[in-house]
């Protein structure tokens, strides 16, 4: 199944180890911080409703009223769609030849690198501050010798076990070309 | 000078497209880079019925103001000759 995801220019024999995103907590914060913006007008007009009328109840203060309305949760409602989308679209994968980050910014802007298992050197896990540690998410980085120095798998559930995988992914490559290159030899 | 509502309405519709607009590429974006699981079809389809409803709801209260109305933006000046000349 996990094979179907659209991967840029995939190679031969490649197959899907793994594929991570942030932690759902980094997605459920950024929609409960839209939904907190998208109270805030209905306790503003609660608490000042009668006064706004009393300033602005002219012929214009209703229909102001309305279509600013649902300007408002309209575009909330895309905000948070966007959030989803960020969310959904900010992929790191582990193939069994190489690692793949794929980084939705905006909306016409998408990032693309990949590094071969074999130039990776050095894999290090960090889950730092209080939710980081509770929830267990954080980030791994993968160092490597090509032109983009660090991978960084961000906010991801348990780097300590993607950490781990990817270093034995990257050990069980690097053996079997060893092995390859030597047979050639 | 008396100026219609109605003009607030056409900026409401402008932004309206705006959202459309938005929307589509998102949606887009989803489909074109994203995986079609069943959780990602349920993600974009309620977004599109939430939409509907917000849309319904405002066209219900929308639908019920006079958009003919007009609104006082500067007060207008008028000249007497106050010599009867």
């Amino acid at each position: 199944m996990m094979i179907k995801f659209f991967i840029p220019h995939r190679l031969e024999g490649e197959k899907i180890i793994m594929l991570t995103r942030r932690d759902p907590f980094i997605m459920l914060t950024r929609i409960a911080s839209w939904v907190v913006v998208g109270i805030l007008p209905l306790l503003f007009y609660w608490l000042l409703g009668d006064t706004l009328q009393s300033i602005f109840g002219g012929v214009t203060y209703q229909p102001i009223l309305v279509l600013f309305t649902s300007l408002f949760y309209l575009y909330i409602w895309l905000f948070a769609f966007v959030s989803y989308v960020n969310y959904y679209l900010d992929v790191w994968i582990i193939t069994n030849q190489r690692i793949i980050d794929m980084e939705q910014r905006g909306l016409f802007a998408r990032i693309v690198s990949e590094q071969r298992l074999d130039k990776i050197q050095d894999i290090t896990a960090e889950s730092k501050g209080f939710f980081p540690t509770v929830l267990n998410y954080g980030e791994v980085y993968a160092q490597t010798a090509g032109e983009k120095e660090r991978f960084v798998f961000k906010q991801v559930p348990e780097p300590y076990t993607i950490a781990k995988k990817l270093g034995d992914v990257v050990h069980d490559y690097k053996k079997a070309h060893l092995y390859t290159d030597n047979l050639r030899k | 000078m008396d100026v219609s509502i109605s003009i607030f309405y056409y900026i409401y519709l402008v932004f309206v497209g705006f959202f459309l607009f938005f929307t589509f590429f998102n949606a887009y974006h989803l489909v074109r880079f994203g995986f079609l699981s069943l959780g990602n079809i349920t993600v974009i389809i309620f977004y599109i019925v939430v939409t509907a409803l917000i849309l319904s709801i405002s066209w219900g209260y929308i639908s019920q103001i006079d958009w003919q109305q007009s609104f006082y933006v500067a007060p207008q000046f008028q000249f007497h000759n106050i010599n009867g000349l």
